[in-house]
């Protein structure tokens, strides 16, 4: 138990427990709870527990989730995901690798009206997946185009993880929301090579549908008509000050279900499947939350903390070292941490060393998101790859693993494009 | 995870995970109205709903711990199973049950702690800021939430060892 | 030899940590002759609410917090907050203190630890997008954010419009065209950035809220301290802890204040505006000293002993 008290046996620890298969949730709470015990004794950790567990719950701003959940959850039931991919199969049916460009761009679109990567890529596995799996796509290159397509939903606005950014950093939320834009269009071109590589070199051959005629085409464009509406009324409602981005989450979700209800979609019914299952998710990412938070105490106890601070210093004091220790240190991190998780436990230690080395914060938001993004789909602990593992039962998750690897090399290259030319994230927000 | 399998409709048949639907769905339609009334009320009326902040903040701390025996009774939680998933197929039961017990435990801590914090709340009179709600009872409530997320685990991890002998 | 571990929710630049905390702490272990020192945790172990109860359960040794933060808990603190009490917060924190060590301590409230200080903010001040500063309905409609404690009921009593939001969220509030305008010590409008996003200000003389604070200590660690130590550190908190984050406060507001040079327009309330704030907001006072005596305190004797103590200070 004494050994607990240093990190790195606590980070072990954690290691061995998430391998053996306990929850992610549990396993943090539990190593977090007794590292806190073994510096600061038993009765303040268990009373410091509850304090994480209930203060931490009733958190005003982290009521973002459920509701941008929520919103995500009617957009699905109003079918708008589905005429997403069929506009987008509509115009790449004939091409080579079609669906899985077709599930790329849907799942850009599809990240303008949901603000979850997991809501994100769970909605378009149940659409795009059956119809890949009919043309005979290989089951890897298919749920990676998915899982990959689905992180953007916390880069291409609305986001979840941004408005955490902007909460923890006080920065405006609405020029982080416009900052993401440019690099989700570039993680959309990024993505759409990665789908081309896969089929390149690995010579998969793939069967093609015959080419729409324009007029078809065109029509097949209406659908989508639904979802820009909701972006703008969300995003627009943002910058007239109509509400705050913490509000846009519940007028999301109001605009989403009267969208729902628009469609003739809604039923009572499926509407309580939909709320309920909102619910769990809810509960089910909280608990992670409250577990990685657990965890986070007994860093702050242990010292871990100006560990790392003098370690991203310590290969060189400029802000190029800087960053680039930063971004391999979350490459790492980024490997074994819920995306979550992570951004909670390392933006407090990391944005005023960023910031002293004259990083500009909303830049630095969108770092983060990107970074986040990468370690939803990389292998042990990848959000993403775990979604489409619950929702496709028959799939490995080593084959999810293994179709992701050219998706995350193009992240890399997008990470590395945006620290060469910041203006990529802040030209938008600047010429607010 | 958004929806909804045939077999998870179906499922909402059984008379606990009906209920947990019911009252997880109003809470969040209940937030989602908060935030709408409160704009609208700012702008139409010039009077913003008083206390949609403090509401928001109890009923989502309510929609967490009352989703979590729903969480346990499906086990969807999030778990790592690249090793896990090569192991020997007869281990696989008695390490569900053992990793059960530790959930439990731990489910069952939480629920302890938040029952003695609700009283300790309770004790000093802690209340929302504007309407005054006293803060105990919503700890004793995430505490009874954990208590029944122990009992479902420990169901749960039973149920599915004695199938597991028995096939 | 006894290390103290202080749990910090602020950004270790925040003068109140930086300029009262971190000088407090390094004034422990002088006067002690470095038996006792501390340890500052580099990260936030909670929400801020939860930092009175770190202290009461040992999650950490010193944590410092704003009593209305737990709203219902502590019901003396109207003592501080009250409006038109003071300009100084060196002045209104000393006299908060001897007024609490000699009349609120009897309320119990604070039975579960040891208290090394209570003390004030800077006077809360008036600051608007836009609008007539002079008028005295000049709030009429506002809608302006507040924090909690006090200043909600005053803001309704002015007939301004609450937009509720913790401090953290004013920016946003503000930025977005949410809140027309805020109450707000010099100081805060400063250091949370909203200097920009404001172009008239009302300086209320006596201010027109105060926030208390409080500086508490695990009880079972302060026993476990050595009759000297004690007598040691008492020597360097209690009143001189609250007359060093009094001055603290002041010299903030100082700060603010020049910084609003030339971008905000600042005017003195009129006395007309006075007169129809004290008439509007003396039911609020009245709720409040009932309060008070609830907590079994003689609520005149104390507010007199603020109010003279106040008037002492301020004539040193
Ligand atoms: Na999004
Ligand atoms: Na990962």
């Amino acid at each position: 138990m004494e050994l607990l008290a240093n990190w790195p046996v606590g980070m072990a620890a954690l290691f061995v427990l998430l391998l053996v298969g306990l929850p992610i949730s549990i396993a943090l709470t539990l190593i977090g709870l007794l590292g806190t015990v073994s510096i600061i004794g038993w009765n303040p950790a268990l009373s410091l527990l509850s304090t994480t567990f209930f203060d931490q719950g009733k958190n005003y701003s982290l009521s973002v989730l459920p509701l941008f959940l929520l919103m995500g959850n009617f957009v699905v039931q109003s079918g708008i995901a589905k005429e997403l991919y069929e506009a987008a199969h509509a115009w790449l049916r004939h091409r080579k690798g079609g669906l899985a460009l077709a599930t790329v761009i849907a799942c850009g679109g599809f990240s303008s009206v949901c603000g979850s990567s997991m809501a994100t890529a769970a909605t378009m596995a149940r659409i795009s997946l059956p119809s890949m799996r009919r043309y005979g796509y290989p089951d890897d290159l298919s749920t990676a185009s998915i899982a990959a397509g689905g992180t953007l939903g916390i880069l291409i606005p609305p986001s979840v993880i941004l408005v955490f950014y902007g909460i923890m950093t006080q920065q405006d939320i609405g020029k982080l929301f416009l900052a993401g834009i440019i690099p989700g269009i570039l993680g959309i071109l990024g993505y759409t090579t990665a789908v081309w590589l896969s089929i390149r070199f690995r010579g998969i051959e793939l069967a093609t549908e015959p080419k729409l005629p324009l007029r078809d085409r065109l029509r097949a464009l209406k659908g989508t008509l639904g979802a820009i509406i909701l972006f703008i009324f969300v995003m627009g409602g943002i910058y007239l000050g109509v509400f705050t981005p913490t509000e846009s989450a519940g007028m999301g979700a109001a605009g989403a279900l009267l969208l729902t209800i628009l469609s003739g979609k809604f039923t009572i019914s499926s509407a309580f499947v939909t709320l309920f299952d909102a619910a769990k998710t809810t509960a089910m990412m909280f608990f992670i939350l409250f577990g990685a938070l657990t965890f986070t105490n007994y860093v702050n106890f242990s010292g871990m903390t100006g560990d790392m601070q003098a370690f991203v210093t310590y290969f060189g004091d400029g802000p190029t070292s800087v960053i680039l220790t930063i971004l391999v240190i979350y490459l790492v991190l980024g490997c074994v941490l819920e995306g979550l998780s992570m951004i909670m436990l390392t933006v407090p230690i990391f944005y005023p060393v960023v910031a002293a080395q004259g990083f500009d914060l909303i830049w630095f938001g969108v770092f983060v998101v990107v970074i986040t993004e990468i370690s939803y789909i990389t292998p042990p602990v990848g959000m993403n790859a775990f979604v489409l593992r619950s929702v496709v039962k028959d799939v490995q998750l080593g084959t999810i693993f293994r179709g992701l690897v050219p998706f995350v090399l193009m992240d890399v290259v997008r990470i590395i494009l945006l620290i060469l030319v910041p203006g990529l994230v802040l030209f938008l927000p600047n010429s607010m | 995870m958004p929806p909804a399998s045939g077999k998870r409709s179906r499922a909402l048949s059984h008379w606990p995970r009906r209920v947990l639907a019911w009252v997880c769905g109003l809470i969040l339609l209940l937030l989602m109205t908060l935030t709408v009334v409160d704009v609208i009320g700012r702008y139409l009326f010039n009077s913003p709903l008083i206390g949609a902040t403090e509401l928001t903040e109890v009923l989502l701390v309510s929609v967490i711990f009352i989703g979590l025996p729903a969480v346990c009774m499906d086990d969807e939680h999030v778990t790592v199973d690249l090793v896990t998933s090569q192991m020997p197929d007869w281990i696989q039961p008695f390490r569900k049950a053992l990793l059960a017990l530790i959930s439990a435990t731990i489910f069952g801590v939480i629920s302890w702690r938040l029952w003695v914090y609700g009283s300790q709340i309770y004790a000093y009179n802690g209340v929302t800021n504007s309407l005054r709600i006293p803060v105990g009872p919503v700890a004793w409530l995430c505490s009874v939430c954990a208590g029944v997320a122990v009992i479902l685990t420990l169901y749960v991890a039973a149920r599915d060892l004695r199938r597991a002998l028995r096939t | 030899d006894t290390t103290l571990t202080v749990a910090n929710w602020l950004p270790p630049s925040h003068p109140l940590v930086s300029e009262v905390i971190v000088p407090m702490t390094e004034a422990i272990k002088e006067a002690t002759g470095g038996s006792v020192t501390t340890n500052i945790l580099p990260a936030p172990l909670g929400p801020p609410p939860a930092h009175f109860d770190f202290a009461v359960n040992g999650v950490a040794d010193i944590t410092f917090g704003v009593q209305n933060y737990t709203p219902g808990r502590f019901k003396t603190t109207s003592v501080a907050e009250m409006p038109f009490l003071g300009n100084s917060a060196t002045a209104m924190s000393v006299a908060y203190w001897r007024t609490w060590d000699a009349m609120l301590k009897q309320a119990g409230e604070y039975d579960g630890v040891k208290v090394l200080g209570v003390f004030t903010h800077g006077p809360g001040e008036i600051f608007m997008k836009e609008g007539d500063a002079s008028a005295t309905e000049v709030l009429n409609g506002k809608k302006m954010r507040v924090g909690g404690g006090l200043i909600n009921e005053i803001t309704t009593k002015l007939g301004a419009v609450p937009v509720e939001g913790p401090s953290s969220k004013a920016y946003e509030l503000l930025s977005q065209g949410v809140a027309d305008g805020i109450f707000f010590p010099y100081e805060s409008v400063n250091s949370f950035g909203l200097i920009p996003q404001l172009t008239k200000g009302i300086d209320v003389p006596g201010g027109l809220y105060n926030t208390s604070f409080f500086v508490v200590m695990n009880k079972a660690k302060w026993d476990s301290l050595t009759p000297e130590e004690q007598t040691q550190i008492d020597s360097v908190t209690g009143e001189s802890l609250a007359r060093m984050a009094g001055a603290m406060w002041d010299s903030a507001d100082a700060k603010g204040k020049a910084a609003m040079d030339g971008k905000i327009e600042l005017t003195t309330a009129t006395d007309a505006q006075m007169v129809a704030w004290t008439d509007a907001l003396a039911p609020v006072i009245k709720e409040k000293m009932d309060e008070i005596s609830s907590a079994g305190v003689d609520a005149d004797a104390a507010m007199k002993m603020m109010k003279d103590e106040i008037a002492k200070v301020e004539a040193e």
